[in-house]
């Protein structure tokens, strides 16, 4: 294992063992904070829920990081081949970043029922505008001496796009995907923090409303552990296909 | 690059494909014989939503074992249960007629008829007293409202006209009180943040007392305030081109109340099945049996559970008004009683 | 292909505005191989982005064998060599070559060529290779082959090898010599090495600084392979330089 690693994982142990004993000796009752070992416990006894509940949110923020991602890759590349509507379009996606999801959401059960599709829809409302804006970026920041290469070997607006502008634009989708992946995990739970879903958020809820505390941290637990794993993922996948670069993370 | 799509594709297979079935339970369809049956029943379909998260409220107990004893099926209704989002999103769409009955707090209901007008009505009622009340620690030494005097006093939402009543008629002055606004929290009372908290009667009390606190309670409706608790609402609109659905679903979320009364332990188990492992079992039996006491107040109509009349809701309708919380409604337009006469024959 | 350029002038909107070239005129007859000297910033580039069809001049034109360099560009029949070699980093070489091939006029087998034009600029080892890995000199051998395999009639070049060490800069100056003399296309080749431009060019232009306006032209009518050591070299020098030195016509 990397230094790092042994290093990161020693941090933890620490601040985790502090909690414990922080709990132990000022005799902290489980309704203001349970200790640690009380939150793994309910978390292994209850496994199964638990991980169907992350299988449910997991997919939500799969599903709508993705749609988010279609979405700001169309509206980008669109932006990126006729920058006359650039200001009309950014206007509106402003706007619609700038609504307040509480009140959409009802609006959204109106029309998409009470299943799984509000919530992927939330999700991807929340993703959309980071990854819009750094698409968009990445689209338009091209070398200039590129561009005059293409221009000279007489390329169409489409042909520029398709072979220098959307390949040299991966450095800025992954940094928009650092941003939203974390944002499409937080909007999962957030568009099923009610009563009224599956998943992690519900249980959260659920439990606070309850005040069962041990039942709402071990949620929080899977969750920064997912965060966590699937940062680690995005750069291992940076690495892959953004080969040519050198990103400088194990060091 | 092909190296990466394909592995994203796989895990949105994985992901998508892995989704469990909601947590809302296939009924357990024992058919019950029961003789008040309508005999030639067309197969009606409706969506319930509970106005909170799954819990034993009682209308909500109704309708989860009217559901898992066959109340419904009996009836040849289909009913999918659902639950609120929260923000008032349940009264949003029963008033569009996406959901076909919801649940309400009556003081709420009138609220949100006399603005923004949503057209929504109250068909039975199931809470007969206002489910609100105030808990101090009994270690406090406060003992009557006229007590609260210059203590910090927490409400939920927007100050409540029932607690200013209350204070009026304990002859204690309003503007003495420090008002703050709070959450669901009942940790801050028992951590001293404030000296009085608004408690639902059937949820924060138990709480507390299991955490080893003593409470002292004060329920505005014995001051002789008038409260009402939660009701089953529907649409104008369903109201008037439904009411044969309306009225099966009433007739079996009533037997289903009914059973719970006689069959607690069983209905706290039906409720589990909603509510999920981080709900207290212990918790929902104190609601279900604190609520089951409000279901029938000898008000003169033979104990009828579910029963409403103009002169409750009225009566609720003048304190709002009277302590600014509501412009004037007319009572007539917030309550039926058609759907309780179809069931009781009446 | 036959170049000429009529009283071109253009001013760089600005505060204040920078005036880049002032009334140039110049003919370039097909086949020749034109080395273009000055100081820096006078519009050299300018010139260059004109001819290419990158820039419209305020004033003046460039007529390539009579069409405008758009009409040109539309034939491709010219190509285009900047100071940065301009590699798509997520193409290996033989990928870039192929790139270039694709944006050809139809016709002709162009793997074929792409091979041979590796071998001309000595890639053919390093076909596999991505442009990272390769030294800026190996770069702008690989820019180069690009060129090679659009055979084109133009070759404008600005300052190519300029971010390269001298030991470098001189070898590739000789590897263009030698591309250039199987094929000759027209050849405008903006430079700041005196030394490489006598070794190489048919003709010299010297440009003055802001607004570039023609200093000198100087005709190097020397047999290749020159040395430096002779008469005639040294006077073309000392012209040269004395030219540099004015900076007027």
């Amino acid at each position: 294992m990397k230094r790092s690693t042994w290093i990161a994982g020693i941090i933890v142990l620490v601040f985790l063992l502090l909690w414990q004993g922080m709990v132990w000796l000022f005799k902290l009752p489980p309704y203001l904070l349970p200790a640690p070992s009380l939150v793994v416990l309910t978390l292994v006894t209850n496994a199964s829920m638990y991980a169907s509940a992350t299988l449910v949110t997991l997919g939500e923020a799969l599903a709508g990081l993705l749609l988010g991602l279609l979405a700001s890759v169309l509206i980008a590349s669109l932006l990126s081949l006729r920058p006359a509507l650039e200001e009309g379009v950014m206007t509106l996606a402003i706007l619609v970043k700038s609504t307040p999801l509480v009140a959409i959401a009802p609006l959204l059960t109106l029309w998409f029922g009470f299943g799984i599709l509000p919530k992927i829809l939330i999700t991807s409302l929340v993703t959309f505008f980071p990854l819009l804006v750094n698409l968009l970026t990445g689209l338009q920041r091209v070398d200039r001496a590129l561009i005059d290469l293409f221009k000279s070997w007489n390329a169409s607006r489409w042909e520029i796009y398709s072979n220098l502008r959307l390949p040299s634009s991966l450095p800025f989708l992954f940094a928009g995907l650092k941003i939203s992946a974390p944002l499409a995990l937080i909007g999962a739970v957030v568009g099923e923090w009610t009563g009224a879903s599956n998943g992690l958020g519900r249980i959260m809820w659920l439990a606070y409303s309850n005040l069962n505390l041990p039942y709402l941290f071990a949620p929080i637990l899977i969750l920064s552990l997912a965060g966590m794993l699937v940062f680690r993922f995005l750069i291992w996948i940076e690495k892959k296909c953004i080969f040519w670069q050198a990103i400088s993370m194990d060091e | 690059m092909n190296r990466f799509l394909r592995v994203t594709l796989l895990l949105i297979v994985l992901l998508t494909a892995c989704q469990p079935a909601k947590t809302t339970p296939v009924p357990s369809v024992t058919p019950v014989s029961t003789e008040t049956a309508v005999p030639t029943a067309a197969p009606m379909k409706m969506t319930f939503m509970a106005g909170y998260k799954p819990q034993a409220d009682l209308p909500f107990v109704g309708v989860y074992v009217a559901q898992e004893k066959g109340f419904f099926a009996a009836e040849n209704l289909q009913v999918a249960i659902e639950h609120s989002q929260g923000q008032g999103a349940h009264l949003q769409l029963t008033a569009s007629g996406k959901v076909q009955v919801t649940t309400q707090d009556a003081a709420v209901l009138l609220q949100r008829r006399a603005d923004p007008s949503l057209p929504l009505v109250s068909f039975a009622l199931i809470g007969q007293r206002g489910q609100q009340a105030y808990a101090a620690l009994e270690s406090s030494g406060i003992k009557t409202p006229k007590d609260w005097e210059g203590r910090i006093v927490g409400y939920k939402g927007t100050p409540p006209p029932d607690m200013f009543a209350m204070l009026k008629q304990a002859g204690a002055d309003p503007a003495k009180i420090d008002l703050v606004n709070v959450g669901f929290d009942p940790r801050l009372l028992s951590e001293g943040k404030v000296d009085i908290y608004p408690v639902f009667k059937s949820n924060e009390p138990y709480l507390l007392q299991s955490w080893g606190y003593k409470l002292v309670l004060w329920d505005p409706a014995d001051f002789g305030v008038p409260t009402l608790g939660l009701a089953y609402v529907t649409s104008d609109d369903t109201l008037k081109q439904n009411p044969e659905m309306l009225t099966r679903f009433l007739r079996a979320s009533l037997k289903g109340i009914q059973y719970a009364s006689q069959n607690p332990d069983e209905a706290i188990n039906i409720v589990m099945k909603y509510a999920g492992p981080e709900t207290d079992p212990k918790l929902m039996r104190y609601m279900l049996d604190a609520e089951m006491k409000d279901l029938v107040i000898d008000t003169g109509h033979a104990n009828l559970p579910g029963w409403q009349t103009k002169a409750q809701w009225q009566a609720l309708a003048d304190m709002l008004q009277q302590n600014g919380a509501i412009k004037p409604v007319d009572v007539d337009q917030v309550i039926t009683t058609k759907i309780l006469e179809a069931v009781y024959g009446k | 292909m036959r170049l000429v350029v009529r009283d071109l002038s253009h001013i760089f909107p600005g505060k204040p505005p920078r005036p880049a070239l002032r009334n140039l005129a110049f003919e370039v007859e097909s086949g020749q191989f034109v080395a273009i000297i000055g100081p820096s910033g006078c519009g050299k580039s300018t010139l260059l982005r004109v001819a290419a069809g990158l820039l419209l001049p305020d004033q003046g034109c460039v007529e390539l064998d009579g069409l405008t360099p758009a009409q040109v560009v539309a034939q491709r029949r010219l190509a285009w060599m900047g100071q940065s070699p301009a590699l798509l980093p997520w193409l290996t070489v033989r990928g870039n070559m192929l790139l270039a091939q694709r944006f050809r006029p139809s016709g002709g087998n162009s793997r074929v060529e792409v091979e041979e034009a590796l071998q001309q600029v000595g890639l053919s080892e390093a076909s596999q290779a991505f442009p990272f890995m390769l030294s800026g000199g190996m770069q702008q051998r690989l820019a180069l082959g690009r060129v090679l395999t659009q055979d084109a009639a133009l070759w404008l070049m600005d300052e190519p090898f300029a971010a390269l060490d001298e030991l470098t800069r001189e070898k590739l100056a000789a590897d263009l010599l030698s591309l250039w003399q199987p094929r000759r296309p027209t050849v405008l080749w903006v430079t700041h090495a005196i030394h490489e431009a006598l070794r190489i060019a048919d003709r010299i232009l010297v440009i003055s600084s802001c607004p570039g306006a023609l200093v000198a032209d100087l005709p190097v009518v020397l047999p290749r392979p020159r040395q430096e050591g002779t008469p005639e070299y040294q006077n073309l020098l000392s012209r040269l330089r004395a030219a540099l030195g004015s900076g007027k016509p």
